[in-house]
């Protein structure tokens, strides 16, 4: 569509609100919206699928304030003049392996990442799925990553150390029907986009194997290449091999600013220094636009989606041990991931969702009700026994889609010495093995870098001792008697093991990292039990008083001190 | 061949009772305790008025135990602390226990057990508060544990949610601690609490309780804010318009007890809809013969007596169970024989001195009777004839054999030249 | 006339109480219990405090405790600042007193709990090493 054809479309709907111009092959959409879905369908109108020419939607929105981006509370110069090769922004799944593939290669690697862990943005809020790509065509980034990182998978997470499941998934369809079509789709999908796993299953057999799916169920496509990964202890994972091939990792620490002469970075502003880096690697996620812009070298906008998950009592595992969704009244294939499913996690609890509502703030993980209740609505179509009795808890995740929908992974357009890797939303940890991959060798070969010899691709977990047989264990706990006092009932953790996550080589001594790590507070109790325990061995391992620990940030202190025992005269 | 006749697991005040009435009844009993210091809860429930109907005393919760606890102690009861069971297998007869502590993995063999596993506090999550997941948002119980274990302060300035028991206590006890307790929260249309509480926890200390009033939605990315108030309907649904934002720097809910049975659901204990807790029969046994439940894990209770009753009754009748299902071995003879007494023996009791008592089916010349176990000769003694009159009587150290119920015990007589 | 819930055990009836020269007639009790709570609230009300004190003990930061008596209602928080200036040195037993005759009101402030008391935790070593 011209530009013209644009504008006429914008002045249509938005009343000469909005126009749209073309400037460096990227739409520009200029003007003022009270609403936040204005904003995002004027810029999903003007975008193409997968196209290169991209929408920056500057429309202000003025239906509610801008919200600054969190900023750690932390300030020092520990940073100040570091001259890395490369300078990675962002902790997420993206950032965390291409930091990892990058230590491939004799280079001196840092990673920023502005919160207190790994993982807390999109990449430890979603549903862990490894998606074998069944509902992506030729021609995106999406489908050119998704079946080599799929089948990379077993040998990464083996690796890294990581539990890793191929459970299958199932899209379910309940018009008989629609055999016919869904049958030719799945044949396109398989022959032509190479999905090569997508087939039919029929509805009997299916409950064979799954006899709590709805008797409603004709039949389902399916893919047995489909799995679930736990996705914040794979970016951990990441991160940790990285940094045992010496890579830094340097949590709470957020870009502020950039210094760009001549199309160069030539230096990149946090709250711990001034970096002077080689190479920049934007792996901002809900920030990439505003890093890129940073750079000078903005070409596209994300527009925030948030998702919400459930985690249903660990009971509820052993019921169904798959991933299934099921298929609306709309064309099969375009709509069976939006909406969610239900996923037997690595850990065997169910997950149910997510759904995705547009949103302009880019950090509000907050839970609301009407989520929940959508996607169970949803789901019970497919399994009508699903109960909200059975939530244990629930969490909110920001996906950052371009308004083109696909992946960005390439060179700035304008500033030379930074790389993209934007736009990472779903399947976005299912192909970030491959990813990473390329932006490595890429990077590599921009830099000149030498392959490191000296590379380990292997990293040991510490012991998870409730996985082991008894002899193992009984072996562990003789070696070290902290293994056999448990800490955590519900995920049966033990003292040892929280200590070895204390010790390990990205040590993050707050509760939310310990219960990331090792999942004390993430079983049916919710902490209930243990959260003092976990807060009393954090206390002790840093030699401060328990009113020192923290959930996460700096600013979350769990505990206040007591008056009890000071003088009389308080 | 097993370890124990009762075992108990749980050392709160049901565990307690029920391992000292499994003793006082003749069992060998075992308690086991997840935690390094018996007591369950009542450790951190410091508040009196435990014990009035057992003991006509307005006890605090430590002081209640410990009288329990120094009644056990002065028992032949043996104690495992810091041991976390880990699984339960169901033998052909009785139960393997599994448990870890630091030293070392061990399986211990019971003939029956009592689960005293108490309950677990449901979660904010658990009913529906929606918002960020900032530091500040207890069960009653983690701020217990917090105020009267650790001596921290969870809060200095919270809102209750939930009129229960443990919520009126902890809205007391953080007051006199010096926090500021904004209210305390209701769904329901009147207190979950018992009256006393209301009185002398909420009303002594000027502390408003709000009825059908509910928590919806807390705030803070970092630490708790502020939570959303809200006002519920008839069906207790949020009434939209009513909201309105509390400042405070915690939200502590005292939202319900579920009793913790994933142990007795492993072994295929049956639950009750209502209860949460196992179905029973009047002995407080379980559909597993030889699995009792007592205390919050059976049903929850709001006094603690009862608690105590219900694991002294489970106790009994676990001890009761052991005795009646004594674990025997036949034994067995051969056609030479006319008979043999004793047919069977107990395995429970004391066999190292058996008389065995026999008469051979017919004349026999010089002969061997041979003790054979799975097969194998064990013992053997000449005879230089057998008669049928002739009663013959054996002593026989039975214990030494180290006999199973399952084991193939046969006495033989061939003649032998 | 006045109305409130009597405290002296879950029951929790509610009292009415009748002033006529100084004599009260107490109405809605269930025992002899309820009648001398429902005086006492009208005359002197009194109240039980339990709380803790701190130790410097890393086993059990802070030791339960309680008042050995009742005390007037209006001197809670008065205890409370006494209880809150312990810093308790010596390993006591349940029963002992923490502070005797807390601010001259004949009362003592005594430890509910035995967590200090090292007999208890040799015995459970020697049970479970065994």
């Amino acid at each position: 569509m011209g530009i013209k054809a644009l504008n006429r479309k914008l002045y249509k709907e938005y009343g000469g609100r909005v126009t749209a111009s073309l400037e460096d092959n990227c739409i520009v959409l200029r003007g003022c919206l009270d609403k936040w879905e204005d904003v995002v369908a004027a810029g999903l109108m003007c975008a193409k699928p997968h196209s290169k020419c991209h929408v920056v939607n500057d429309i202000v929105f003025t239906g509610a304030e801008e919200i600054p981006m969190r900023m750690p509370e932390l300030k020092d110069t520990a940073l100040d003049g570091d001259r890395p090769d490369v300078l990675i922004i962002g902790g997420g799944i993206s950032g965390c392996s291409i930091a990892r593939e990058l230590t491939r290669y004799k280079l001196d690697v840092l990673l920023l990442e502005k919160e207190a862990d790994l993982a807390l943005g999109a990449s430890g809020r979603n549903d862990g799925e490894v998606h074998p790509g069944v509902d992506l065509s030729r021609g995106s980034l999406k489908h050119k990553y998704i079946r080599r990182a799929n089948r990379m998978y077993d040998r990464v997470c083996s690796e890294l150390d990581v539990p890793f499941k191929r459970t299958g998934q199932y899209a379910c369809f309940g018009k008989k029907s629609w055999l016919v079509p869904v049958w030719l789709y799945a044949m396109w999908r398989r022959f032509y986009d190479g999905i090569e796993d997508t087939r039919i299953i029929m509805g009997d057999k299916l409950r064979e194997k799954e006899p709590e799916i709805n008797e409603n169920i004709a039949f389902a496509l399916s893919n047995p290449s489909s799995g679930s990964v736990s996705p914040y202890n794979l970016v951990i994972a990441y991160a940790e091999n990285a940094v045992h091939n010496g890579a830094r990792v340097s949590l709470n620490t957020a870009v502020t600013g950039m210094q760009v002469k001549n199309g160069k970075i030539v230096s990149v502003e946090t709250n711990r220094g001034t970096v002077y880096p080689k190479l920049v690697i934007n792996c901002a996620g809900v920030f990439s636009d505003e890093v890129a812009r940073m750079a000078g070298d903005r070409f596209f906008s994300i527009h925030p989606r948030r998702g919400t998950n459930s985690i249903l009592d660990k009971k509820t595992g052993k019921r169904f041990n798959a991933i299934a969704s099921v298929v609306g009244a709309s064309t099969p294939g375009k709509t069976h991931t939006k909406g969610g499913g239900i996923l037997h996690t690595v850990h065997d609890n169910l997950l149910v969702g997510p759904d995705a509502v547009e949103t302009y703030e880019r950090e509000n993980t907050a839970t609301n009700p009407d989520s929940i209740e959508r996607v169970f609505a949803k789901q019970k179509i497919t399994m009508p026994e699903l109960s909200e009795r059975d939530i244990i808890t629930y969490f909110t995740g920001v996906r950052a889609p371009t308004y083109e929908e696909d992946f960005i992974i390439e060179w700035g357009r304008k500033t030379k010495n930074i790389y993209h890797v934007a736009g990472i939303q779903s399947p976005g940890l299912t192909t970030a093995p491959a990813v990473a991959e390329d932006v490595a060798q890429e990077a590599a070969a921009w830099l000149e870098a030498e392959e490191n010899e000296a590379f380990d691709p292997i990293r040991h977990a510490p012991p998870h001792l409730a996985a082991m047989s008894d002899a193992e264990r009984a072996e562990l706990i003789a070696q070290n008697p902290d293994y056999g006092i448990i800490v955590c009932r519900c995920e049966e953790v033990s003292r040892g093991e929280i200590l070895d996550a204390l010790n390990s080589p990205i040590c993050v001594p707050t509760v939310d990292g310990i219960k990331k790590r090792l999942r004390p507070g993430m079983g049916r109790c919710q902490g209930g039990f243990c959260s003092p325990l976990v807060t009393k061995i954090i206390a002790e391992y840093l030699g401060v008083p328990l009113t020192e620990v923290r959930k996460s940030s700096a600013s979350s202190p769990i505990v206040f001190g007591s008056r009890k025992g000071e003088t009389a005269d308080v | 061949m097993f370890d124990y006749d009762v075992t108990v697991i749980g050392g709160g005040p049901a565990g307690l009772a029920a391992a000292i009435s499994a003793c006082d009844n003749g069992a060998k009993t075992l308690i086991i305790e997840r935690e390094e210091r018996l007591g369950g809860m009542l450790k951190q429930c410091i508040h009196d008025g435990f014990g009035l109907s057992r003991f006509g005393e307005r006890l605090a919760g430590p002081e209640y135990v410990e009288r329990f606890m120094k009644t056990l102690y002065e028992k032949n009861i043996d104690v495992s602390l810091r041991t976390f069971v880990t699984r339960v297998e169901k033998l052909d007869e009785g139960f393997c226990v599994v448990v870890v502590s630091s030293e070392g993995l061990k399986k211990i063999h019971t003939k029956t057990m009592v689960l005293a596993t108490g309950c677990r506090e449901r979660s904010a999550k658990q009913v529906f508060i929606h918002g960020t997941r900032p530091a500040g948002v207890f069960t009653a119980g983690t701020a217990q544990h917090f105020t009267n274990r650790l001596g921290v302060l969870p809060t200095k300035r919270c809102v209750i949610l939930g009129s229960g028991d443990i919520g009126l206590i902890m809205a007391r006890r953080l007051t006199l601690e010096g926090a500021q307790v904004l209210g305390v929260y209701e769904i329901n249309p009147t207190p979950s609490g018992l009256t006393r509480n209301i009185h002398q926890c909420l009303h002594d200390y000027d502390i408003p309780l709000y009825l059908s009033h509910t928590v919806t939605r807390v705030f803070g990315a970092d630490r708790l804010e502020a939570v959303e108030i809200t006002e519920v309907d008839e069906n207790l649904k949020p009434i939209k318009g009513t909201e309105q934002r509390v400042e405070c720097d915690a939200l502590i809910v005292s939202v319900g007890l579920i009793p913790e049975n994933e142990l007795a659901e492993s072994i295929g204990v049956a639950l009750d809809w209502h209860t949460k807790g196992p179905v029973c029969d009047g002995q407080l046994m379980t559909n597993v013969p030889g699995v009792f439940s007592c205390g919050n894990a059976l049903h929850v209770n709001d006094l603690v007596d009862f608690v105590s009753a219900s694991g002294e009754e489970a106790g009994k009748n676990a001890a009761l169970f052991a005795k009646k299902a004594q674990y025997r071995v036949d034994i067995r003879i051969g056609n030479e024989f006319l008979y043999l007494v004793p047919q069977q023996l107990d395995l429970d009791a004391d066999n190292s001195k058996v008389t065995f008592y026999f008469r051979s089916k017919k004349v026999m010349g010089k002969s061997e009777l041979r003790l054979k176990i799975n097969g194998v000769e064990v013992w053997k003694r000449r005879y230089p004839f057998l008669r049928p009159p002739e009663m013959q009587q054996i002593v026989l150290d039975m214990n030494k054999f180290g006999l199973s119920n399952t084991a193939d015990v046969r006495f033989e007589i061939e003649v032998v030249q | 006339m006045k109305e409130f819930n009597c405290i002296g055990c879950p029951r929790g009836c509610l009292l009415h109480v009748e002033e006529k020269n100084g004599e009260f007639t107490v109405t809605g009790n269930s025992c002899d219990n309820g009648r001398k709570f429902a005086i006492s609230e009208m005359t002197e009300p009194k109240r039980t405090i339990c709380s803790t004190v701190r130790t410097v003990f890393a086993d059990a930061p802070v030791l339960p405790v309680k008042v050995s008596a009742d005390i007037p209602k209006d001197r809670i928080f008065d205890v409370m600042r006494e209880i809150n200036s312990v810093v308790l040195t010596q390993r006591i037993s349940g029963g002992d007193a923490v502070i005797e005759n807390v601010l001259g009101l004949g009362v003592d402030v005594i430890s509910t709990s035995n967590v200090l008391n090292e007999n208890i935790h040799i015995k459970t070593e020697e049970r479970t090493n065994g």
